[in-house]
Formats: C-alpha cells, structure tokens, sequence
C-alpha cells in the first residue's frame, strides 16, 4: 500500500497534515496485522532466509561465499541433472498441451452426453497423490506388470517391453497427473470467450478450423499459459516419482538423496541445498514472469461475459463419435489408478501374474490395527494444519478485502508464492531453521505447522474469493446495528462465508493429507503420516499391498471428500477449479 | 450549533481527493439531502458521518460531540440508522432476527424487544412477514426490512444512501412519500444521499448539491431550483437554457442587468452582484416554463422573434426548441399550441426568472 503513504506525503490543496498509514485501521486490525506478520516472518520467511543462507554458507568454514554455486554449475553431473529436469518439463507440458487440447475442447464446446463423468474423470488426477499414480503405473505397465504379462501370454512379443522405468515412464506419470491442470486452464479459457466473439468470425466467414485457430486459441492462451507454468515446473519440484522409476538425475531427486541420505558427506549436502534453492528460484522466478504476462495479456476482461457457459455445439456424428472414444481413453487412464490400486489392496502375492489370485484384506488390517498409528498422525497432523490454515486464512482474507492494512499485498504475494514453492524446499527450510536457534523441529507441532505452510493457498484462495463475493454492507450494517467487528465476523461475516470456505477446507485437507515432500524431511520415529507409510513400506521392498492399500484409502478418501466438496460447492467444475487453483 | 456538524472534512482516497474540504450544519429533525452525481463524494460524506470512513481531517461532531478529533468513535457507538443502497439485509436471518438484531446486542428484555420489532415491522407495512427470510421477500419488502432495522433503535441520526435507486420507477415514487412520512413523524434527523433530484427535491427541508468534493449550494429545494448558485446546480437540478453575453447595465438597487445576448439586450437577474460588472462576460439561466411564447401583438421588455427548430410532444407538455440569433432556447409551451417546425414565434424571457449565475 505504498500508494496510500505516498499520497499521504504529498501536499494536499489545504497543506494536509501527514497521516500514519495505519490511521484507517482499527486497533484490532493493526494487531491482527502483526500478528499475521509474525506468522509469516517466523514460518514462511525465516527458515527461507536460513535455507538462502546455508546454501551459501563454505564447507567447514564460518564464511560465506557463492562457493557451493560454482562447484554446482561447473559439476557435470549435476548440471546434467539440471538439463534432464528441463527437458522432463519441456517433454511433460509439449505432452499434456497435445492431449488436453482436444480433450478441453470437447468438453468446453460440444454438447456430449456424461460430460460431468468425463470432466470429473480428467480432473481426478490433480488431487490424488502423485506417487499414487507410479505406484498404480508399476504394478500395470512395469516390466512384469499386467500389460506385459499378457502381452506375451497371448504371444505378441516374448520378452517384456520397458514401458516405464525411464523417461518415457516419467513422461507419461507426470503427464497424466499434469493433464487437468491444462485442461482446466484450457477449458477456462474457452468457456471465458464471449460467445459472440466466435460468431462474429464466423459471420465474416471463418470456417470450424480457422476460426479455431483464429480466435479461440488466441483468446484461450493467456488461460492456457496460467495452466502450462505450473505443468512445467512439476519436474523441479517433484522428487518422489523419479525416485520410484528409478531415476535419480533429476534437481529435486538429487536434491532429496543428498539431504536426506549424505547429510554428513558435507560435499554433497551442499549440493542438494543449492539444488532446493535452484529449482526454488526457478519455479518462483518463471511463475511470476509469467503472471505478469498473463496479467499483461487478459483478453477475456475485454468482453462484457454475459454467457457463463461460453459457446456450446452440438458434434455431428464422427465428432461425436471420436469425442467419445477420445475422452473414454483418457478416463480409462485415469481409472486404472484406483483399479490398479484397489486390486493391490485387496490382494497378496500378486507378481508374476496379470491380475492378482490370491484375495485378502490384511493389508488394511495392517493400516487399521497394526499400525493405526500412521492413519492417526496423518488426521491428527492435517486437522492442526487445517485448524492453522483456516484461521490464516480468513485473517489474511480479511485484510485483504476489509482493510487498508500497510503491506497485506505483500502478504498475498508471499503466500500466493507457496504454490509453487517445491515442498523439498519447505522441508529442507524447516529442518534448518528449526534445529538450533528455535527448536521446534523436535516436537511433533513440526508437522502441521509445515503442512500448514505448504499448503495454505489451498485454503486462503476460497476464503479470498468468499470475502470479495461478500458484500462489505452487510458487515457494515451489523456495525451500525452497535455491534464490534468481532462480534459482526461471527454473527455475520463467517455464516455467510461457510458456504465458500467449505470447499477450500476440504481441499486443503486433502492436499494436508496426501502431502510428503516437505513431511519428508521432518518426521521421526512416531510421527510417520500414511504417505510417509507408503513411501517406507515401498522402499523397504516390502509387500507392495500394503502401499498400495494405504494409496487406495487415500484415494477412497479424496473421492469421498470431493463428492461433499462437489455437493456443497455447486458441481465439480467449480470444486476443481478452486483446487486446479494453483493457476493464475 | 447544528444537530450535526460536519466541520472541515477531508477524505482521500490515494491520491483523489474525494471529499474536499467540506463544512455543513444539520439542524435537530431535519432531513437534508446531499445530491451531486456519481463520484462527488456525497456518500463518503454520508459514511463519514457513519464512521464507515476516517476522514483524512476534520470532524463530524454529532450531538455536541465529536466523532473523530477525541478518539475515533465507532459505528457501534454512534447511537445512528442507516439504511444501505443494495438494502444489506442478512439473508441468513429471518426479517424478525434482522430488525431486531440491534435490540439484541443492547441486551433489551425479550419481550421488549419483541414488541418494538412488532411496532416498526407494523410501521413499515411488514407486520406478520417475522419468520420469513429476506429471499423470500420482494426488493421493496426488503427495502423496508432495512428501514424497519434501521428504525427499530430509536436512532438520532438516521443515514439513507441512495435508498430508492435499486426499486423500480412506481415504487421509488411511492416509498419516497412513505420515508418522508415516517422520518418527520419519529423526529429524526436524517441525511439522504441521492442523484435523483427528483427524489431531493420531494423528501428533503434542504438540499445541499455537491460537485467534485465540493458542496455547491445548500438550501430548500424552492431555493436550489429557482436561484441556483452556479451553472452547475442550475444545469444538474431540472432543465435550463443557459444564455451568454456581455454585461452593460447593473442595476444594484433591484439586483438586475442587462445582458447584450447576440439575439438582443435581455433584463436579467442578479443573485451575486460581486459576480457581473459592466463590460464582462456572464451567463444566464432562464427554464423552460420561464419562457412565455407570446401570442398576439404587443411591444415588451425582453420580447425576442425566434424560429421554431423542434417540436417535442409529450402530452401534457410541449416543449418548443426556438432558435434566437445562435441561441437554441427550449421553452415549455402549451400542449394545445399549434406551432410547427419552421414557424416564427415570439418568446419573452421572465426578468426574475432570468438569472445570471456565477460560472
């Protein structure tokens, strides 16, 4: 609000008194203020500023220097790494454009019939776990997975093909997980066209094709653009799938093996710190350029938006035809993760073989009984964050809307950034910061108050966009009334925002839940959540069932949990784009 | 002393200044009307008054005492009524609970509070409407839902910003009457923001007419009307000609002059004698119904042939647009008068109705 203090400073037309920039806020609100500040200094800012200046910091000495940077750009191997991490993002977005593309189109024009289903289906990937795909991918296209096997059951080839382990697996994981966020970036952009835009190219004469590429697809990049920089910089911040397929020379997977396992090779823990810094640097580097962009390039504010649903066609019947068989395929992708995953489940002993024979719940009385423990942490941990979140959330919204608070933009940028913000980086933030100088790394509090960190534009999204739908009079009417703006939040301003918030409260509590890269880095003995389970049980090379019945129930829980969001929160479309929110 | 007294006040918004300066005194009961168009800064006046708004400088004191200068008094604290543009009535609540959520927080008995909601809903036309919600209420209902909440503390001071400008044409006319009724019967003083004049001039004792953070004139409607302060109150309130030209005359004793207009000399008006000296250039208002078309013949002061341009019907009014010289006059004729495009008329020109204003 530099603005305001500006304005504040220049001579007025009767030779104004300068004013505080605080002078507009009421005392609970300059507390609130500060209180918010301290939050994000102590959780967000400080242990950034420990993690910038450790990877600077020279190996056995008390110096700093740009030492471990240099040694980083001038080591073959991790710049090889960083090449392959570039090349993973270019080859995952050129991938999903090619595929969510049409698959946007579809659904954004044609009016075809289980388009809810599709939509629903397509999407579902954006809120299952990653790992939970890998996983499923492994057991279905892994060397003797299910497609293999009965690949050369019925003889068409005699030695199994290498679908996955590699950087075609790594391409295809990612992708699919990817899809939805430049489908809905995409189908955003599309149904944002006024309608008559399309229709005036079309009375001047623009064919189905031209005007696609005329008109449409211009004014759906920007959109799309949103999408696509989060679906690039996946592969800086994704350390888990890698590691799954086997590939570690990739930035966050080195980064993760470094820190995690070589802790006392001072040499490369160095390293994997500058790694976290770099691919952190990148991602918030290349998202706010292009918000700028995009910010720059918004087409859609042009036009008066009268059509919510944008243009809708009915397909003739090749269209209709292929737009089924196009969207079926996609769907059946999607679908093979909870399949794959609830056949594991269910099951023991399934190697060697297409499809499991020997059926069994043990797996879950491992997750319900012999170790409820993981379940336990896990809702304990995301419920405190959620309880974190919530509160943040609504008193950052707050000001942001109600108030003329010094600084809340720069409130809003710091936590906007944590959505690209690589969890390792979190993580690795956290571990140092909160060793020594403030030890809270050795209680559990750790735990949430990091899921909270990293998860909380989830939340503070919908809180935002609840309070700017809220109209402030009603506020102000309960004030007039004689009551205080305590008692007016509560009366007021809170059962009117339920409605809104509920969707973000789920989807942060999802997000909460399935959340290991920054958890990762923090848990000891006694605070392992269910995906850290799932990674461990997995590493360990134990019985893969009991991973893949711990991935199921997370599934299971997402779905149910986005059925109520869908419920409450009018559709899925609208439930998705606050999660796909990771956009603009 | 005023009721109320706005002293001084200055409100910034960034860099524009919204309220500029701004100093007025209401008077115990009465209902003035601060009317300007959009962006003039008559509702940041009006929330100052609320405490919505801290004002940059100056102050508001209400009932002898200040709201701003001694410690910033809250909305909750100022004992004040305010009914909201878009209603803000809270679709959470049924209309009993909105109109007597006030009462609540003053921890009044219940049956008090019961009974006085009662009352107001009765008084506003909304008795046995208690359980409904606000959703299931028309926009006039909801309207007076406001009202009734407004009403229901006993206010000092009640504040209507823009009240009527969400209902559609009949129902403003008809709410405007119901408003005036209530506000004088319950002894209130209350401020009205509008842009209707039309609204202005029916509910208010007085009006001040507000331009760019500035208030431009205060006074009774009659006032405002016939003897406009500026050209900008004369061409904001009601339609006018504006006739320009060079003074040659003044005639301080009977606060007239004589205005050489390019289609001849015309005796006018003069509110502000500071204003018009002979050899400078000054402006004159005159209204349509102060334009006579004169029939027959017959030599008068301010007397003018002219052509009819125009001729607009509107049923119980004609309204002619005669060219004088290269004045286009609009003059309000009777609805029965024959004249035709291209007729030759003569029109005269009020001399107390015919006003040079300050620019």
């Amino acid at each position: 609000m530099g603005n305001r203090a500006s304005a504040a400073g220049t001579k007025g037309a009767g030779g104004a008194r300068l004013r505080l920039p605080l002078y507009d806020l009421s005392r609970g609100e300059i507390l609130l203020s500060l209180i918010l500040w301290a939050v994000v200094g102590l959780f967000i800012l400080y242990p950034l500023f420990f993690l910038i200046l450790e990877s600077f910091k020279i190996a056995g000495t008390d110096r700093f220097g740009i030492q471990n940077y240099l040694d980083f750009f001038r080591d073959s191997y991790y710049l090889k790494a960083f090449g392959n991490t570039l090349l993973l993002g270019v080859l995952v977005l050129a991938t999903t454009t090619l595929i969510g593309l049409p698959a946007a189109y579809i659904l954004a024009r044609y009016r075809i019939r289980g388009k809810t289903v599709f939509t629903a289906l397509t999407l579902l990937p954006i809120v299952l776990p990653a790992y939970a795909g890998a996983f499923a991918f492994i057991v279905f296209f892994g060397k003797w997975g299910t497609v293999n096997l009965l690949l050369m059951e019925w003889g068409i080839i005699s030695e199994p093909l290498n679908f996955i382990y590699g950087l075609q697996g790594l391409v295809f994981i990612q992708s699919l997980h990817l899809l939805p966020f430049i489908v809905l970036s995409l189908l955003a952009g599309f149904t944002n066209i006024d309608p008559s835009l399309e229709e005036a190219a079309e009375v001047e004469g623009a064919g189905g094709i031209r005007r696609f590429f005329t008109i449409t697809l211009p004014l759906a990049t920007p959109s799309y653009f949103a999408g696509a920089v989060l679906v690039f910089l996946w592969p800086f911040t994704d350390w888990l799938t890698p590691i799954i397929l086997g590939q570690v020379d990739y930035l966050p997977s080195i980064a993760y093996i470094n820190i995690a396992y070589h802790f006392t090779d001072v040499y490369r823990k160095y390293m994997g710190i500058v790694s976290v810094v770099v691919a952190a640097v990148i991602c918030v580097g290349m998202f706010l350029t292009l918000r700028r962009w995009i910010e720059r390039k918004k087409y859609t504010a042009l036009s008066k938006g009268t059509a919510l649903e944008g243009r809708t066609i009915v397909p003739g019947p090749l269209a209709r035809l292929i737009s089924y068989l196009y969207m079926g395929f996609i769907s059946v992708l999607v679908l093979i993760i909870p399949v794959v995953l609830g056949l594991s489940a269910f099951s023991r002993r399934w190697v060697f073989e297409p499809f499991p024979t020997y059926w069994t719940l043990e797996n879950f009385e491992v997750i319900f009984f012999d170790t409820p423990q993981l379940l336990m942490n896990s809702l304990r941990f995301s419920g405190i964050a959620l309880l974190f979140g919530v509160t943040f959330g609504l008193a950052v919204a707050y000001l942001l809307t109600r108030t003329r608070a010094p600084g809340k933009n720069a409130l809003d940028f710091i936590s906007t950034i944590l959505l690209v913000f690589p969890g390792i980086a979190i993580g690795v933030s956290f571990l140092l910061a909160f060793w020594r100088t403030i030890p809270i790394a050795t209680h559990w509090i750790i735990m949430p108050l990091a899921l909270f960190v990293r998860r909380t534009p989830y939340f503070l999204r919908m809180a935002h966009a609840s309070y700017l739908q809220l109209d402030p009079s009603l506020e102000e009417a309960s004030e007039i009334s004689g009551a205080g703006k305590l008692k007016t939040f509560f009366s007021i301003s809170l059962p009117l925002l339920l409605k809104g918030i509920f969707v973000g409260v789920i989807m942060f509590f999802i997000m909460a839940f399935q959340e290991i890269s920054t958890a990762v880095f923090l848990y000891r003995g006694g605070w392992e959540t269910l995906p850290i389970g799932i990674y461990l049980n997995w590493h360990r090379g134990m019985e893969f069932g009991i991973a893949a019945a711990m991935a199921f129930f997370m599934v299971v829980l997402v779905f149910v949990l986005l059925l109520i969001a869908a419920r409450v929160g009018g559709g899925i479309l609208n439930v998705a784009w606050g999660a796909g929110g990771r956009r603009e | 002393m005023g009721f109320i007294e706005i002293r001084n006040l200055l409100k910034r918004f960034g860099k524009v200044v919204a309220v500029d300066h701004i100093s007025l005194e209401i008077e115990k009961g009465e209902i003035i009307t601060l009317l300007g168009p959009s962006g003039c800064g008559k509702t940041t006046t009006l929330r100052c008054i609320a405490g919505l708004e801290r004002p940059d400088e100056g102050d508001v004191v209400i009932d002898g005492r200040p709201m701003f200068s001694q410690g910033f008094v809250p909305p909750s604290k100022r004992g004040i009524g305010m009914v909201f543009q878009n209603y803000a009535v809270w679709p959470h609540m049924r209309i009993f609970d909105n109109v007597a959520y006030g009462l609540k927080l003053a921890r009044l008995p219940k049956r008090e509070i019961r009974q006085r909601v009662q009352e107001t809903l009765e008084l506003v036309g909304l008795g046995g409407l208690e359980h409904r919600y606000p959703t299931q209420l028309s926009g006039g209902q909801q309207q007076r839902v406001a009202l009734a909440r407004a009403l229901t503390r006993n206010p000092k001071v009640l504040l209507l910003d823009e009240p009527l400008s969400n209902l559609d044409a009949k129902l403003r006319e008809k709410m405007r009457f119901e408003i005036q009724g209530l506000v004088k019967r319950m002894h209130i003083t209350a401020v009205y923001v509008t842009h209707d004049q039309a609204e202005a001039m029916v509910i208010s004792d007085r009006v001040a007419v507000m331009n760019q953070g500035q208030i431009v004139q205060v006074g009774p409607p009659e006032e405002i009307y016939h003897r406009p302060a500026t050209k900008f109150v004369a061409d904001f309130i009601g339609v006018t000609n504006f006739i320009s030209g060079v003074v040659t005359e003044v005639d301080e004793d009977r606060a007239e002059a004589i205005l050489e207009a390019d289609f001849g000399r015309v005796r006018c008006g003069v509110l502000a004698l500071d204003a018009v000296a002979p050899g400078r250039q000054a402006t004159a208002s005159v209204r349509p119904e102060d334009v006579e078309v004169v029939e027959g013949a017959g030599e008068r002061e301010n007397t003018f042939r002219g052509t009819v341009l125009h001729r607009v019907y509107l049923g119980n009014i004609l309204y002619l647009f005669v060219k004088l010289g290269e004045t286009s006059l609009r003059v309000q004729a009777h609805s029965a008068m024959p004249y035709r495009e291209g007729d030759e008329i003569r029109v005269h020109l009020a001399p107390a109705r015919t006003i040079i204003i300050r620019e």
